[in-house]
């Protein structure tokens, strides 16, 4: 009896193996014949878990977005789908151009307090069941900014609107602001005028979502819906298989041109390394990091025709507590930053994947000044300030805190602490900490030096300068205040000539820069690698809807 | 048979509890941890007071047993909360894909670790004395000593890179009779020889010390006396009784891939549950982090349960507590 069990057993296990084994060789085999042919054009890699690719199909690799819910996307890999599946009154075209969309234009009045959107009629949404309407606008702005909605970011972009900040404290039923005039006028009413108000409704919270499938789900709760989001972007979600891909289809009736040419768009979510990926046409875009950056650029290379480098619009920057001793003082703050070679980081360190930050705003971005010159790598100004100030002994233990996990800091923080130990005598220890620790101790100050990085929510210096170093505002972390600064900041607010404006935040930014509550160390640059069948790619260099503008060719 | 039916039922009332201690003990870690997933998800762009608000009412400013009592309560009614990862997606539809996915691979593993360690342990054994039992059990020791994250980018490096063999990474499923498989493809191969090889040292070096054992027993040396050959000696009396103890075993293998799981995913890219968790750590997904070691844990306790059971079974003097031992 017990023999018979035991080899019952014994003989199962055996079963088990031979067909386990023996699938592996199958599979081994017949991969084997795919394996040596990376230049197999569009071929399908055996067993892929995706669908036979569709004429006209781009495959992206990408992370999965943490929420679809546009009333919560507060970081860009959400946003960059977000902006794919929905749209809102105004978008950036992809020359960078403020153009009106789902809104098909709208008046100011002379006050500069209340627009008027007038809104296309043949909008729908995706299930065409019906079409957008000025009430689905309130709806979803109001449903941003509803405390009960627990988006971190709903008053960020919005708080303009007149009563918007009542009604995100819980204080009133609706957004006084927001009024519907009829089915297709929406009247937008702003507390002060703003040269960046239109601009910031092109940000996810602004857009429209479904009513009847939102219903009461908060950027925590009862987010089924957006496994398959009823929208109104040029594309719509067919399958989000988490973790594995994300389908999108072309939506046939959006009303914007160029329509979408894609027959499909697939996110790849997981799996690997996205070069390799990329060389056996699994993928037909991918970035190009620091390790491979070198082999990439070489001539010789067969990928190097299919490199392409744009900037970003963004900046990397070490912070200082300007309100804390020894940073409260100027020279300090400008010895240290004196005492860091940018074009060394950038050009030789980061093999030019990065453009050395000489100011705050990047290239590209309206009122970037090409012949600010900074502060420049000066060592021996850089000793002799730090001596007014009190020389190195006043800088005996600090510490510069950062973000990250693992034995070591990144390398462009090591390189700049070795420098402030090179030319300055000071000894500074990097302090990393988890993404969550480390934002609570810039959020409420307790930090001496710190390093971040901030990218543009839409092309103004509005969003970098007001934002960072306006005294009263909430993402000033170094806490700097300069009456100077926030005057002009002030006066370029309300400002409605363009070059005056832009003017005020180039003096702005010149202040700031001499000040120095900043060390901006570099601007980003996207270096990708596209296939040549991919036409009208490109990288912007902030969040917005880029893929009706391509298509594939054989 | 009454003795295992007290035995089981009295294991099975404890479960509860491990698991009880074992949950409390997760989620006040986690509570403790700095930082949490509003402050972290919100990122640099949101007001301070707006987080402070939002942290409030989903009252995670409360104490830790307040908590633990508000999430326990909502678990025993079946609602395991929403990931944070997946904003708003219930947890569990986010878990059981991704189990699937570990759950496939590593039985594989744990039938190959298994099948290929016994038979090597009982040929070590039978080969005690010449250059053939050191080689064979060091040579698998070799592999259990080198950490995972030596050896998957060697791996790599070797079956990717230079022989171009296997693909570097990924998660390949093919579908058969409408069941999504992931183990018939050449991604898995890799993974496998990770999860495997080390395994095999641990299973084969335990089955050689109960080989040996057995092979001093006197009922051996009487069959081999009554002029039995060899081979039939060692398959018949020897592995058969040798086989036994080395059930216990199985439980602790299971944990340790399960272990290696979380490695072996973030190091390949595999979508499964041991990648989800080490997101989940890094994003203060609570409800996920909970699940996933409930989830965890009451599968090791059951797989322990089972292995006891088991065990009776095979083993009748542990049947019957009662009955003579000898």
């Amino acid at each position: 009896m017990e023999t018979r069990r035991l080899v019952l057993v014994l003989t199962g296990i055996a079963v088990v193996l031979i067909v386990v084994i023996g699938g592996l060789s199958l599979a081994l085999l017949a991969g084997g014949e795919d394996s040596g042919g990376s230049g197999g054009g569009n071929q399908q890699p055996d067993g892929s878990p995706l669908p036979e690719r569709l004429e006209g199909e781009l495959r992206l690799f990408g992370p999965d977005p943490i929420t679809l819910d546009p009333a919560c996307a507060a970081d860009a890999g959400s946003a960059e789908y977000i902006v794919e599946i929905f749209s809102g009154l105004v978008s950036f075209d992809r020359d960078l151009k403020l153009v009106p969309d789902v809104a098909s234009s709208w008046d100011v009045s002379d006050d500069g307090k209340t627009y008027t959107f007038h809104l296309r009629p043949n909008v729908l949404f995706h299930d065409r069941s019906r079409r957008v309407t000025a009430g689905d606008f309130k709806f979803s702005m109001e449903r941003s900014l509803d405390p009960d909605t627990q988006s971190t970011v709903g008053d960020v972009y919005l708080d303009d609107i007149a009563g918007a900040r009542e009604f995100a404290d819980g204080k009133a039923d609706e957004v006084s602001g927001i009024k519907v005039i009829d089915e297709d006028t929406l009247e937008l009413d702003i507390s002060q005028p703003s040269s960046v108000f239109v601009e910031k409704l092109s940000y996810p919270t602004a857009y429209v979502v479904d009513r009847n499938e939102v219903k009461g789900s908060t950027c925590f709760e009862g987010g089924n819906w957006t496994l398959k989001p009823n929208g109104t972007g040029p594309f719509r979600l067919k399958e989000w298989v988490l973790g594995q891909r994300l389908e999108l289809e072309p939506n046939s009736q959006y009303y914007l041109d160029p329509k979408p040419a894609l027959s499909r768009v697939t996110y790849v979510l997981s799996g690997g390394s996205p070069l390799v990926m990329y060389e056996n046409d699994e993928i037909d875009i991918t970035g190009v990091g620091i390790n491979d950056i070198e082999s990439v650029r070489d001539p010789n290379n067969p990928l190097n025709k299919e490199y392409s480098e744009t900037p970003s619009l963004d900046v990397f920057y070490i912070g200082f507590n300007a309100q804390q001793a020894p940073f409260d003082d100027p020279k300090v703050r400008q010895a240290l930053n004196m005492a860091v070679d940018r074009d060394f980081l950038a050009n030789d360190l980061l093999a030019e994947l990065v453009l050395p930050a000489n100011g705050v705003l990047p290239p590209g971005m309206p009122g970037y000044n090409e012949g600010l010159d900074g502060l420049p790598f000066d060592p021996d100004r850089a000793r002799q300030l730090l001596d007014e100030a009190g020389g190195p002994e006043i800088l005996t233990d600090v510490k510069l805190l950062a973000s990250g996990q693992g034995a070591s800091p990144s390398q462009v923080l090591e390189a700049v602490v070795a420098m402030w130990q090179d030319n300055l005598g000071v000894t500074v220890t990097v302090e990393q900490e988890d993404f969550g620790l480390f934002l609570r101790d810039i959020d409420q100050g307790t930090f001496q030096i710190f390093s971040l990085g901030w990218v543009a929510d839409y092309p103004d210096p509005q969003n970098f300068l007001d934002i960072k170093f306006h005294s009263q505002s909430g993402n000033n972390e170094t806490k700097y205040a300069s009456s100077r600064v926030d005057s002009l900041l002030d006066q370029a607010r309300t400002e409605k000539d363009e070059q005056k404006r832009l003017d005020l935040y180039r003096q702005a930014e010149e202040t700031i820069v001499q000040d120095s509550p900043w060390i901006p160390l570099y601007h980003g640059k996207a270096s990708v690698l596209t296939k040549p069948y991919v036409k009208g790619y490109f990288i912007p260099p902030f969040v917005i809807n880029n893929l009706r503008y391509v298509s594939i060719t054989e | 048979m009454q003795g295992l039916a007290s035995y089981i039922t009295g294991r099975l009332l404890l479960a509860p509890v491990v698991l009880l201690v074992i949950s409390f003990a997760t989620f006040a870690l986690g509570r403790y941890a700095p930082g949490d997933y509003v402050e972290i998800q919100a990122g640099t762009r949101a007001r301070p007071e707006t987080i402070e608000r939002i942290r409030h009412e989903r009252g995670l400013d409360d104490p830790v047993y307040e908590q633990y009592g508000r999430y326990a309560w909502r678990a025993l009614h079946g609602d395991f909360g929403e990931s944070k990862r997946y904003r708003g997606v219930a947890v569990e539809d986010v878990i059981f894909p991704r189990l699937w996915v570990t759950v496939q691979y590593n039985a594989i593993a744990l039938i190959l670790t298994f099948g290929i360690g016994i038979p090597i342990g009982t040929w070590a054994a039978t080969k005690r004395g010449t250059w053939l039992d050191p080689l064979a059990i060091g040579t698998f020791l070799l592999f259990a000593s080198v950490p995972v994250v030596v050896s998957v980018p060697a791996l790599q490096w070797l079956f990717a890179v230079k022989l171009g063999w296997l693909p570097t990474s990924g998660w390949r499923v093919h579908e058969f009779f409408g069941v999504e498989l992931g183990i018939f493809s050449r991604q898995i191969i890799l993974p496998m020889l990770i999860l495997t090889l080390p395994g095999v040292a641990g299973v084969a070096r335990y089955m050689r010390g109960q080989v040996l054992e057995v092979l001093d027993q006197d009922y051996v040396r009487t069959a081999r006396a009554k002029g039995l050959r060899g081979d039939v000696v060692v398959s018949r009396h020897v592995v058969r009784n040798a086989l036994l103890p080395i059930a216990t075993i199985l439980g602790f293998e299971l944990a340790g891939l399960l272990a290696g799981s979380i490695f072996v995913e973030t190091l390949l890219g595999i979508p499964g549950i041991g990648l989800y968790a080490f997101e989940s750590i890094g994003s203060r997904d609570y409800d996920s982090i909970m699940a996933i070691v409930l989830m965890g844990s009451a599968a090791f306790i059951a797989a322990n349960l089972l292995v006891d059971i088991a065990y009776g079974f095979i083993d009748p003097r542990i049947r019957l507590p009662g009955a003579v031992r000898p």
